[in-house]
């Protein structure tokens, strides 16, 4: 038996555009002590990293497809990463050949670390209502005719949309490139795409830019409403205010939501016309009956896909705002000083009310993929034993 | 602990000209009861709406006078209200508990939104409530305060009378007056009882609040005089009162008491708040600790806040909100830390820098627990706002514009503060209103990942194909940091339906692993999961509503723990869900209590409850999986019961399991220790008491049967470890290498900061010193509010209230975000190591310093502890007025030594303290020169660079000057460029300062030189005609670029000596590699200083940059380019030895240039050298023979460069023949193995192609020296690389140059010598060489002809011919030999037959089929980025 790890050290979540490495580890587990003790041979391992599609009948209508998952036989020395899984495989990296002819003795184990650019130009994972995106690397093992073992490890991808391209061709152009400065120059620009990102990110979502808003029904207004800014990073709290003082329809309640659109591309649509996947991820309610002015403040869950689109999908954020207000008007009596009776005020027992219902799109960025890590559902790591 | 968040929140009371003053919660704070001056309104905290108003009639206002105070009764039936002519109103409240409601907002019929929330009308209502007033109680004198018993109400009247009024038939019977005069005062109560006090005459209670806990009531006294008096008996009567005095204080002005630490705040005229508890044995007023603004934190406010105003006490007593005369808030821990105020920073100034005014606060309350603060802010700060609207709204109608406002305070606080267990300590869990604030990324997964690092670091890792693996100590660093460099939380929602019929949540709890919550409100709980995202409901919502959660919930294993009251069977129970199945209490695990649960906390498989009857109760938990789903099954150990230590249980803060003793009993074996639960900690209004296992007892457990053995040990008496305690910190989890800090009892005492009780352990299990306590009790300070400890980590988690302004977004009004600041909590961490370090120093523990230090060495952050220790020693000694009588700085120092990091740490201390302080840190520390030469000896340059900046400040130029060189010289060797580059700097500063000049701008480098660089930036078209005009026009561009940043060595300001210096040096550190043969060294050493190579290589043409020997120098390049020996497959056959050496040269570098490029990967295949280009001064003359030289040969190259295929084909007979030609030396026989079939010969030889190259990085470099040496006319140079690159070109042309007249005799004949010497070499060492000497066979025998009167004899090349003609004469139909002696012939009849065997480095292209024609554009691509300029 060999047990085979794979560990992504920095964590499931990766910016497109950045280096994934993974350590795959390969250990004999036998103790060089026991008396079945014997060496392990693989014949080869290669890695790949993948991105599944996988759309739901019922929404989504794929042009047909030949199917070519069964050419591979089993025995066959070739690395399909998406054998065995549903939908179609939309990108994948070259594969990389790990190591042919291993020998490990008992108790032996060696590390392999397997490092790849995620590609830029894919889609984000993703997983909605109609439409699934799934990274994987897959490492495929091989013992001497044995059938191919597939070891898979599901990551995240964020892709920051409208990211620069990586100026290096011109910086190429201008720095030094003497053979023997090579090495520094290379992991230096390791580094780049992730920095660049996280500054493009930083510019984007920390300019402040206030949007006032009239709420207003059909008989007049409701609430002012303040936004600070519309781009937000996952992670973030989107923060905004009400101002009902200034408001001449008493409102009783209202919610934020925090939403997601999920559209599939016309060519794509199982029937015409049909509606927008609409998903909720967080809701803000209160009662604003006496309020004259609130805010409220609705985090981005760090496992949400920042909004994208693809030939076949469109995932569009919005806050959805519905607000109940008072048909007629509530305005609670002046109270006059000095009056000879003694007056209790009291409120209404019932209230004649009218709902409606506003939506505010706004932009989901990623964030610094450390950071969704620490609250990602995959561990980065997985193994098999072959 | 309390924090901040968001904005305030306003509420609009009803349009009146008045303005609400006072505040009053309800015993629930469900309700708040607010007084304007003829008004009374009672308002709901959720939906916070005003319910009720009572507006009093004109006649009767002007009987009662304005209303002043008001006060609830227990129940919420009453309230009573007192006026200024000393009436006591009271008010019925009626509708309480009637389902009646307010604000039921009804929908149109056929509406398409018909409903926002479903259940809306049930929850989100006001109760309906109305207000009759009941016959007034006339006290006749002007009532200072109010307060409310169980059953009567206390009032204080300013001529000096207590009234104690019964709520029901208030104002009759039940009516009884003590005039304060009449109680005796003392300064405690042992003290003899004398008579009244005499000087209480004229003198009246201005503020009194009664302490449960305490039983007693904290007046402050008209004179400002702080009292506390106690009723002796059960009844409140003038003859059974007995007061005692605070002494010293006589600026009072309010009160607050903390019913669970039993304090008494009173505010005072100076402005501070002073904390009193009262002594138990002698029952006078002690002073625990103060409230107080610091100058430090705030020097402009901190006198200037007028008298407090008033205190608050949050519902849980482990907060308290101040506010003054002038305004502003200030929210305080119970034993004095400091949290926020809102008198200093973005609360008092704008973002332009102006400074707001401060609300003024009237009154103030805390909603129910604690999540919110309701303020009515002071009628003056609105005057002013309505003039300004007022002249807004001119036309507007006259009426009373302004709506009189609460502001609504939002907090999130920590879960510690109500639901204190322990299990879960190393997560900071925080909640609010709405939802929980956990910590992003829990440190077990860092700790993990770290592990994982050092396994794999442990295995042998045999050509890792890809990158080097992150080294373990960053990646760790780097999991920290991310663990502790952002600031932000996960914050989840709590489910809506759960929190609309529960609000608000009490309790909530996190498991140990961080995944897992569970929140508790007023009935029922939920809980939720990290990992599906989702929460878990009760799924019959009559369950939820038949039990509430009464001592807290938390989690052991996967199952959640409550402690609960059934009302359906009214009884108290202990229950255990799991957390997988459905939240059903059919699924549940009940057990029966006795008495009600007050707390709750898990230890291992222990739970702990400390119940109402003041005593604790173990229970042990076991999972079953018998049952279909798992349940736990409970049964209960031990019965302690405390009612003896107790007096009151709603005292007791907390309670934990631990397994910390104080080993004065029988010593446990260590394992058996750590898992025991050994003692009960109980935390009794902040004195932490320590229950241990009584162990001196008969030891009978042994002898016990196993059923018996869990009849557990009784505990001993309790022991008090402490004072002022907020929380508690152990872990259960025992580590043998952190033993210090695992088996550490970790404590926060709010503004003493923390303390550790320190486990002191002998060292080498050597018998302890007798003197030697086992325990250490340590303070320290730290500057944040501890939330949790990392055991292992050393560190602190917390948290701290930041703000965001928002002001000057929104013309001119100005709404709350311009008033206030946003509020956000962030996650804060701090290491506390050096504190606990230098404490165990000064009381002489260095051993104990030292093995806890080792035990933290491996940790990140341990070279920054060991400076922070130094530093803030020095600080305090160095800048000390007095004389120190023992100083610790040596100690310190001394301590440090113990550690590799030593030399690092004084000198990042030093740098970063102030010049001033350095004599007196180097004094104690050593002398910064003999730090220095340790460095360079320890070879830790960058320290060193370190030290060379304090000796440039310490010492005279010459002496820095002096080891800047020292240290120059061994960085040059040792190629850290950076340093390097550094220290050129650094020379040139002080040559500069010495000469009082500017430092010398960067100087650019002459064109010509780059010329040189640009020919072989173009490698690939450079010999062709057409490469000028590309070079020039790149040149252009690269000049203007990268020419000012490059470190230029060279300048033309040669008259500056320090830069002759430095070149000086830079040669011969140039010199030294060109002698060593280090060319590789030389490249990079050249690259990284901008070093101009070719023109110094001109210099040294003729000396240093010679070959000796030609055959070390291949080898050493060989070595050093990982280049190798070219293996011949008769070679291969011939050789074992060797060939095995090249195996394994192969397998290993094969892996390494898979890695870096395509495997087949060369870049002379591109395009075949041609020609020399004619634009460079050395080549100049010599640029006509090699075209001849070329054209000649070119028939020669066109054979095989584009043909190769074809060649290759041929090789079958060939191959034959080579056979023959290995089997001349020793193994004829295995010529007869050659009837293998094509395939495998092809692969040998596409592997063989592999084996004979060197990675392409090597090969590039090669190249790019090859270049830089033909250049400067290193023709020997050449003609080493030419050989190890294999190159035929090279040879030719080279040899080509040696026939012109300014190439020196001398060289010449090098080249011969040496060409033979390799010859020889290869014929006996490397075979593999020696197909590629056939090749240049004619070259070489037209440089041995041209040395006509030498000593060279053709007869060197014997060997080779020899074998050559063998193989010759075996050709059948080869070309006839012209001379059949001259082996010349022979051999370059063979020449021409072998590069089709074996394609030589020049020429090779691998086999079509292999190089598919993506690749090659790649690998085009590949060749611009290796494109080589100078800098």
């Amino acid at each position: 038996m060999i047990e085979v790890v794979a560990s992504m050290s920095r964590g499931p979540v990766f910016l497109a555009g950045e280096l994934m490495e993974c350590l795959i580890t390969f250990t004999n587990p036998m103790s060089h002590l026991s008396t079945s003790a014997s060496s392990e041979m693989l014949a080869w391992a290669s890695a790949q990293i993948h991105c599944q599609f996988h759309a739901s009948e019922s929404r989504v209508a794929l042009p047909a497809q030949g199917n070519k998952q069964d050419v591979q036989a089993e025995s066959d020395t070739v690395l399909i990463p998406s054998r065995g899984e549903r939908g179609q495989c939309v990108l994948d990296t070259p594969p990389k050949i790990l190591f042919c002819d291993l020998r490990l003795d008992p108790g032996e184990s060696k590390t392999y670390s397997y490092s790849e650019m995620v590609p830029v130009d894919g889609p984000p994972s993703f997983r909605g209502q109609a439409v699934k995106y799934v990274y994987k690397l897959t490492i495929g093992c091989q013992r001497v005719n044995s059938p191919i073992k597939l070891l898979r490890v599901p990551f995240r991808v964020l892709v920051l949309q409208g990211m620069p391209e990586p100026p290096f061709p011109q910086d190429e152009e201008v720095s030094p490139s003497n053979p023997f400065l090579e090495e520094e120059e290379a992991s230096r620009r390791d580094a780049r795409p992730l920095e660049r990102a996280l500054e493009m990110l930083m510019v984007s979502t920390s300019r402040r830019c206030p949007q006032m808003f009239n709420i207003t029904d059909s008989r007049g207004k409701v609430a002012k409403f303040c936004m600070f800014k519309t781009v937000y990073r996952l992670g973030e709290d989107i923060i905004g205010t009400f101002n009902f003082s200034e408001g001449d329809i008493p409102c009783l309640q209202y919610s934020v939501s925090l939403q997601s659109e999920e559209e599939i591309q016309q060519p794509y649509q199982r029937r015409p016309g049909q509606p927008v996947s609409v998903t909720g991820h967080g809701r803000h309610m209160e009662s604003c009956l006496h309020t004259a002015s609130s805010h409220f403040s609705l985090p981005v869950p760090l496992n949400v896909t920042p909004g994208f689109s693809t030939d076949t999908v469109i995932l569009r954020w919005r806050l959805h705002f519905e607000f109940v207000t008072a048909r007629d008007p509530m305005e609670p009596p002046i109270v006059l000083q000095n009056q000879s009776e003694v007056t209790v005020w009291t409120g209404a027992e019932h209230v004649n009310v009218d709902t409606f219902s506003w939506d505010l799109p706004i932009k989901i960025l990623p964030t610094n993929p450390a950071l969704a890590s620490s609250m990602s559902h995959f561990t980065g790591t997985n193994s098999i034993n072959i | 602990m309390y924090f901040l968040t968001g904005w305030p929140r306003r509420l609009l009371c009803l349009r009146s000209e008045e303005e609400p003053f006072h505040i009053q919660p309800s015993s629930q704070r469900f309700y708040f009861a607010v007084l304007s001056q003829t008004q009374l309104g009672i308002w709901f905290s959720r939906p916070s709406v005003l319910i009720v108003s009572y507006i009093e009639s004109a006649k009767a206002a002007a009987q009662f006078g304005s209303y002043q105070k008001a006060e609830w009764k227990p129940d919420d039936s009453m309230i009573a209200v007192a006026t200024a002519n000393g009436y006591i109103l009271l008010f019925d409240v009626l509708g309480v508990g009637d389902d009646k409601s307010l604000y039921e907002p009804v929908y149109p019929k056929g509406s398409p939104l018909v409903k926002v929330t479903p259940g809306y009308k049930e929850e989100q209502c006001a109760p309906a409530l109305s207000l009759e007033m009941k016959k007034p109680v006339d006290l006749e004198a002007p009532i200072t305060s109010l307060q409310s018993l169980q059953e009567d109400l206390l009032v204080c009247t300013a001529d000096g009378y207590l009234h104690v009024l019964h709520w029901d038939g208030l104002g009759s019977n039940g009516r009884k007056a003590i005039c304060l005069t009449t109680i005796p005062f003392s300064l405690d109560l042992q003290s003899a009882r004398g008579g009244p006090s005499l000087d209480l005459e004229g003198a009246y209670i201005r503020c009194m609040e009664y302490c449960v806990t305490l039983d007693g009531f904290a007046v402050v006294l008209s004179d400002g005089r702080l009292g506390f008096i106690t009723p002796l008996s059960n009844n409140i009567t003038a003859d059974q009162l007995q007061g005692v005095w605070a002494a010293d204080v006589t600026d009072g002005t309010c009160v607050a008491v903390n019913n669970k630490y039993r304090l008494m705040a009173f505010g005072c005229a100076s402005g501070s708040v002073l904390v009193y508890m009262i002594d138990t044995t002698t029952g006078s007023m002690q002073l625990s600790h103060k409230l107080e603004l610091t100058p430090k934190h705030f020097p402009d406010i901190y006198n200037k806040t007028g008298p407090v105003k008033l205190i608050r006490w949050s519902p849980d007593f482990s907060v308290a909100m101040v506010t003054w005369e002038c305004g502003g808030l200030s929210l305080w821990s119970v034993f004095g830390a400091h949290l926020i105020c809102t008198l200093g920073e973005d609360f008092a100034y704008r973002s332009d820098g102006t400074k707001k005014d401060p609300i003024k606060i009237s009154s103030m309350s805390w909603g129910a627990e604690g999540y919110h603060l309701w303020v009515l802010p002071h009628i003056q700060e609105k005057k002013r706002q309505t003039e300004e609207e007022e002249e807004e709204e001119m036309d507007s109608p006259p009426q009373p514009s302004l709506q009189a406002g609460i502001l609504q305070f939002h907090f999130i606080k920590s879960a510690l503060t109500v639901n204190p267990c322990t299990s879960n300590q190393e997560q900071v869990l925080l909640h609010g209103e709405d939802r929980l604030y956990l910590t992003c990324g829990d440190p077990t997964q860092v700790n993990s990942t770290s592990d994982t690092h050092a396994h794999t670091h442990l295995h042998p890792r045999e050509g890792s194909p890809m990158h080097h693996p992150p080294n373990p100590d960053s990646s760790l660093s780097q999991g920290l940091s991310t663990l502790l460099g952002h600031k932000h939380w996960h914050v989840v929602q709590i489910h809506s339906t759960y929190l609309e019929s529960n609000w608000p949540i009490r309790f909530a709890a996190i498991d140990s692993a961080g995944q897992c919550m569970a929140v508790a409100g007023r009935r029922g709980f939920a809980h939720y999961s990290l990992v599906t995202r989702k929460w878990k409901l009760f799924g019959n919502i009559t369950q939820e509503q038949n039990m509430t959660v009464t001592g807290g919930l938390a989690w052991w294993k996967d199952f959640v723990v409550v402690a609960c009251y059934n009302f359906t069977d009214q009884q108290e129970q202990l229950r255990l869900y799991q957390r997988s199945t459905n939240l059903d209490n059919a699924f549940a695990s009940v057990t029966k209590l006795h008495s009600d649960t007050l707390l709750l906390n898990v230890f291992r498989d222990m739970v702990i409850l400390f119940r109402a009857d003041c005593s604790i109760c173990l229970y042990s938990i076991e999972r079953r999986n018998d049952s279909p789903h798992p349940t736990a099954s409970v049964e209960l150990l031990q019965e302690v019961s405390m009612s003896r230590y107790i007096p009151h249980p709603a005292l007791v803060v907390s309670v934990t399991l631990t397994s910390v003793r104080t080993e004065t009993g029988i010593t446990l074996k260590a394992p058996q220790q750590a898992c025991m639960a050994e003692s009960i900690m109980l935390n009794l209004a902040g004195q932490l008491i320590m229950l241990q296992r009584d162990r001196s007892g008969p030891q009978v457990r042994d002898k016990e049967t196993p059923a018996n053995n869990k009849k557990l040990l009784p505990f001993s008496p309790p022991v008090v470890l402490a004072q002022c305690v907020e929380n508690v910190w152990t872990t259960c989890r025992s580590n043998r290498k952190k033993r210090h800090l695992l088996e550490a009892l970790w404590l926060s005492c709010g503004e003493a900061g923390m303390k550790v009780w320190l486990p002191l352990f002998p060292r080498d299990h050597r018998k302890p010193h007798t003197f030697l306590s086992r325990r250490i009790m340590l303070p320290f300070h730290i500057n944040i509010y501890p939330l949790a400890v990392l055991f292992e980590d050393a560190l602190v988690l917390g948290a701290t209230n930041e703000t965001v302004l928002y002001d000057g977004l929104q013309g001119s009004s100005e709404p709350l975000e311009a008033l206030f600041p946003f509020c956000t909590v962030e996650r804060t961490s701090q290491i506390y190591l050096h504190h606990i370090l230098r404490q165990l120093l000064v009381r002489n523990l260095g051993e104990q310093a030292l093995m806890l230090a080792q035990s933290c060495a491996s940790l990140p952050y341990f070279p920054h502890v060991m400076e922070l220790m130094v530093h803030v020693v020095l600080e305090e000694e160095a800048t000390s007025r007095e004389p120190i009588p023992d100083p610790l700085l040596p100690t310190v120092a001394k301590f440090i030594t113990e550690f590799p990091l030593f030399l690092r740490t004084i000198v990042h201390c030093a740098r970063k303290t102030e010049y001033a302080l350095w004599n007196y840190l180097f004094a104690a520390v050593g002398n910064p020169k003999d730090l220095f030469e340790e460095c360079l000896m320890a070879q830790d340059l960058d320290t060193a660079a370190s030290y060379l900046i304090i000796l440039q400040n310490m010492e005279v130029p010459a002496v820095s000057r002096q080891h800047a060189t020292l240290l120059f010289n061994t960085a040059l060797e040792q190629g850290k460029w950076d340093l390097c580059r550094h220290m050129i700097r650094f020379l040139k500063a002080i040559g500069s300062g010495e000469m009082e000049t500017p430092p010398p701008t960067p100087t650019t480098q002459e064109p010509s030189s780059t010329g040189g660089f640009e020919f072989f930036r173009n490698r690939s078209i450079s010999l062709s005609q057409s490469a000028d005009s590309v070079t020039t026009g790149k040149f252009n561009l690269q000049k203007t670029f990268s020419m000012p940043t490059g470190p230029s060595v060279k300048g033309r300001d040669v008259e500056c000596a320090e830069n002759m210096y430095i070149d000086m040096m830079l040669w011969r550190h140039a010199r030294h590699l060109l002698e060593q043969v280090r060319l590789r060294d030389l490249g990079c050493f050249s690259a990284q200083l901008g070093f101009e190579l070719i023109g110094w290589l001109c210099r040294e043409r003729n000396r240093v940059a010679r070959v000796d020997d030609f055959v070390s120098a291949l080898k050493r390049l060989h070595k050093d380019f990982l280049w190798p020996f070219p293996v011949n497959p008769a070679g291969s056959l011939s050789s074992p030895l060797k060939n095995g050496r090249c195996r394994t040269v192969l397998s290993t570098r094969l892996l390494k240039s898979q890695s870096a490029d395509s495997l087949l990967n060369s870049d002379m295949d591109t395009a075949p050298t041609q020609a020399a280009p004619t634009n460079h001064t050395w080549l100049d003359g010599l640029g006509q023979r090699p075209k001849d030289m070329d054209t000649a040969s070119s028939s020669h190259s066109n054979q095989h460069s584009p043909q190769t295929h074809d060649a290759f084909l041929s090789l079958l007979t060939n191959k034959v023949e080579e056979y023959s030609v290995g089997s001349a030396t020793d193994l004829t026989e295995t010529s007869s193995v050659v009837d293998g079939d094509w395939t495998m010969a092809e692969l040998e030889h596409i592997s063989m192609e592999l084996a004979n190259k060197g990675p392409h990085k090597s090969q590039v470099q090669l190249r790019y020296l090859l270049h830089v040496f033909m250049e400067a006319g290193c023709l020997e140079w050449c003609v080493v690389i030419g050989l190890i690159l294999r190159d035929a070109n090279v040879i030719k042309q080279v040899i080509g140059f040696l026939d012109s007249p300014e190439v020196p005799q001398e060289t010449v004949q090098s080249v011969r010598h040496g060409l033979l010497a390799v010859d020889t070499w290869a014929s006996t060492d490397c075979l593999g060489y020696k197909p590629f000497l056939n090749l240049i066979q004619p070259q070489l025998q037209e440089l041995m002809d041209s040395a006509a009167g030498e000593p060279v004899q053709p007869e060197a090349f014997q060997p080779s011919s020899q074998s050559s003609k063998l193989g010759c004469s075996e050709v059948p139909g080869g070309a006839a030999a012209p001379r059949a002696e001259d082996s010349r012939g022979a051999v370059s009849q063979l020449g021409l037959a072998l590069p089709s065997l074996e394609p030589a480095g020049g020429f090779s292209r691998p086999p079509s089929e292999d190089c598919p024609p993506e690749q090659t554009e790649e690998q085009g691509e590949e060749e611009g980025a290796y494109d080589c300029t100078l800098s």
